[in-house]
């Protein structure tokens, strides 16, 4: 490997812009999420009876905070659809919720009722990342077709389910999440010496933290962890981890902590100081609904979405899918989306989509096959941006974003600054189709193989 | 010496005929099950029937040498690893050897336990039984690259009686059929086993050293090693719960090593009635149906499971078994 490649071209040949317009031109005939004035009439006969989805999310518990906006998303589309009369004029959607919160195994078992015993057309939710590796198997065999939401795991479809049929995900991989946040590092504050960790300790926080090492490891070769901290999901308690931390004289702390475990954790820094003794980055810290982040929020934070979306992205008339998502969703709710409403959105679009798709082609309803032909491959410009599913691997892929923390009038609460967006094309870090499967993540092999070591 | 006295409302010996009367027809029923329910009914049912197990052998601990252990999910989470980690390291895939492995495991495990644990009773007992089994939970939580973490580990499904039936093509029909007739041919043969053990002299002993310690130690009894023989069989019947458990689910993750997981037995085991031999296979049962639906029909899951609890503590403390012997006893006594 050459290594004679300066950070800052490496950068730019991923395409990490700050600030960025979207970049892609829209063909004539790319579905859009929300209901057309016009509908096409559907070919053939369409029965009437309704379309069952059971949604799985949390809706108890610290992580409700970030995953129940999950159910509204789709309960948004799914009125929005009804109101059109249904899927293919005629289907009207039902939604069924279940908690997650109930526990991995109580989680395969609901599934199963759900399947067996109410009878759903499609399964979609999820929001933990130690939950789809265990549903993903139990839909594959009970052939239910699926799309998880979030639950973003490599491990889901590079080990678990290494080649899916009935099972789909729409958000961006989870090592992504952990690579944007690393560059996002790399570009604000490259000469970062100390970093300190603080991550959940399952699986989620040990994927960013492999990802957040590699890349650091790539472009700030002169950086090194002083210290790591693992607090178990659902802790309330963070004073342990932040004075550790602290203690190690760090010139960054990292985090991937989120949800209610987040709102716990900076508010407890703000009490040790935190924020002024170190630069601050996370993976997650707006991914919970954004009410639930206060005023007292530090700015200029990292501030993950999970490197998917931010309500206040794509801005104002440039991106009006976003614009006119975020309206509605604020008229029904009375609160703005987070990256899991935005996404159980567009799944449930990217399901009414191929829906059509099929019937134009097939006539009458289409059977799963039929479904499951039009997903793989498919593309659909949703609220954050176009979103495609990979057919080798049923992943969804997006441009993934990131920002900082910015305290504006128009909002109670802190949003990503809108001057300082910074956008990476996803192919940029992601392993490509047909890269061998790695340990731990085939991500993680193909930035170690592949990345320069830059230097300074 | 002359038969032991019966301390109302207790567990103890009964007449193996009339069990058998009671026995065949609830046998009969469970094995006609999967014609004529349909498979989402079965394997809910397997469910219940895998719990039994694990509940009837915490409820010789609790119900008939009275020791109430709060740390049973250890020994359902070990037979449930043992399956798991012979799946990924020596690439088994026989129920049979599953079994086998699942024994020796939490024989293993809960003879060790057992030594620790037996020198104590009540609090100190349950204490120690919850330390332990969190001290396995954390094993296998932080132990990723062995356990898989809160990933956990994938089991498929399992060949049966020797690879005469195996789980080719649709996994439910196996799993609400093939897999529901050895789930209920071992619970059978767990039951008959637990029956022939409480009625044993062993299992007289043990009640004796429940009743009254002191009196039993002057009769001869060697107290602790009963003791550590009824944590054994305990946690071995759990064990093979466990085993029985993970090809349903079709992975193992830390959760069942959790000790809220031994707080579900414990609440099984009270909501049946830990004073009879039927007690703890009708909690396990119902607990299941009664869980299931309720994270099924509401997000408020965990205050219907509150609620059941406190009003079971406060208004039928001998459980379902027991409230509906009384009955009985009562409608009986009413009529001439």
């Amino acid at each position: 490997m050459a290594a004679d490649v300066n950070r800052r071209d490496f950068l730019s040949g991923l395409g990490v812009t700050v600030g960025a317009a979207l970049s892609a031109t829209a063909g004539a005939a790319l579905p859009v999420v929300g209901v057309a004035q016009a509908q096409e009439k559907p070919k053939g006969n369409i029965p009437d009876k309704p379309f069952k989805i059971g949604h799985m999310t949390f809706f108890t518990g610290p992580a409700a905070v970030l995953g129940e906006p999950m159910y509204k998303g789709q309960l948004l589309a799914s009125e929005e659809i009804n109101a059109a009369g249904g899927l293919l004029g005629k289907r009207k959607v039902e939604v069924l919720k279940a908690d997650e919160a109930a526990g991995t195994d109580a989680n395969v078992k609901e599934l199963r009722r759900l399947k067996l015993s109410e009878n759903i057309d499609f399964f979609c939710g999820i929001t933990s990342s130690g939950n789809t590796p265990a549903l993903g198997p139990v839909a594959e065999e009970l052939k239910v077709l699926t799309m998880f939401v979030d639950g973003c795991t490599d491990f889901l479809f590079d080990k678990a389910v290494p080649n899916p049929h009935y099972i789909f995900r729409l958000t961006n991989i989870q090592s992504a999440d952990g690579c944007t946040t690393a560059l996002a590092i790399a570009q604000t504050w490259p000469k970062s010496k100390r970093i300190a960790h603080i991550h959940p300790d399952y699986s989620y926080g040990r994927n960013a933290f492999d990802h957040l090492k590699i890349v650091m490891t790539k472009l700030m070769p002169q950086a090194e962890v002083v210290s790591e901290g693992w607090p178990k999901l659902g802790t309330t308690d963070f004073s342990s981890h932040i004075t550790k931390a602290i203690a190690s004289k760090p010139d960054l702390i990292v985090s991937s902590v989120w949800g209610g475990d987040y709102v716990a954790l900076y508010k407890q820094a703000l009490r040790y100081g935190m924020f002024q003794k170190a630069k601050f980055a996370t993976t997650l810290a707006m991914g919970t609904a954004p009410h639930a982040i206060g005023k007292d929020h530090p700015e200029g934070v990292i501030a993950g979405v999970h490197s998917n979306y931010h309500f206040t992205y794509p801005s104002g008339d440039k991106w009006p899918l976003n614009k006119s998502f975020v309206e509605k969703y604020h008229a029904r709710f009375n609160e703005y989306p987070n990256f899991q409403a935005e996404g159980a959105y567009t799944a449930t679009y990217m399901l009414k989509a191929a829906i059509e798709k099929a019937n134009k082609l097939a006539g009458g309803w289409p059977d799963d096959e039929m479904i499951i032909a039009m997903l793989e491959g498919a593309m659909i410009a949703g609220p954050a941006g176009y979103v495609y599913i990979r057919p080798d691997n049923h992943q969804g892929y997006k441009e993934a974003i990131i920002g900082f923390s910015k305290h504006v009038p128009e909002y109670p609460f802190p949003i990503l600054d809108p001057n300082r967006i910074i956008t990476i094309p996803i192919r940029n870090i992601t392993a490509p189709p047909g890269w061998p499967k790695g340990e731990p993540t085939s991500t993680y092999t193909w930035i170690d193989k592949t990345w320069p070591v830059v230097k300074a | 010496m002359s038969a032991p006295t019966r301390v109302l409302g207790q567990p103890r010996a009964g007449s193996s005929s009339r069990a058998l009367l009671v026995a065949a027809p609830i046998a009969a029923l469970l094995a006609v099950v999967p014609l004529v329910v349909p498979p989402y009914g079965a394997i809910l049912l397997a469910y219940g029937l895998v719990m039994a197990i694990g509940a009837l052998g915490f409820n010789l601990l609790l119900g008939y040498t009275g020791l109430l252990s709060f740390g049973h999910s250890a020994y359902f989470g070990v037979g449930a690893y043992s399956v798991a980690l012979m799946v990924k390291y020596l690439r088994v895939g026989s129920m049979e050897l599953f079994l086998l492995g699942a024994i020796v495991g939490s024989v293993i495990v809960t003879a060790v336990f057992g030594i620790v644990c037996v020198r104590y009773t009540r609090i100190f007992f349950g204490i120690l039984t919850l330390a332990l089994s969190q001290v396995l939970w954390s094993l296998a939580f932080k132990f990723f690259w062995v356990t898989g973490g809160t990933d956990g580990l994938r089991v498929p499904t399992p060949s049966l009686f020797g690879g005469l039936v195996t789980g080719a093509g649709d996994k439910t029909v196996f799993m609400s059929h093939a897999y529901y007739y050895y789930v209920l041919i071992l619970f059978g043969a767990c039951v008959a086993l637990m029956w022939v053990i409480v009625n044993s002299p062993f299992g007289m002993a043990l009640q004796a050293i429940r009743d009254n310690e002191t009196r039993a130690e002057f009769v001869g009894v060697r107290i602790w090693r009963y003791r550590w023989v009824a944590f054994l069989v305990s946690g071995v019947f759990t064990g093979l719960a466990g085993a029985l458990w993970v090809p349903l689910n079709g992975l193992t993750t830390p959760d069942i090593m959790h000790w809220t997981f031994s707080g579900e037995l414990v609440f099984m085991t009270v909501l049946g009635g830990f004073r009879s031999f039927a007690g703890p296979v009708v909690g396990a049962i119902v607990f299941n149906y009664l869980k299931t639906y309720a994270v099924g029909y509401t997000v408020y899951w965990q205050l219907v499971l509150g609620v059941v609890l406190v009003t079971l503590v406060l208004s039928l403390p001998t459980g379902i078994v027991g409230s509906a012997e009384k009955l009985l006893a009562r409608f009986q006594r009413s009529r001439p």
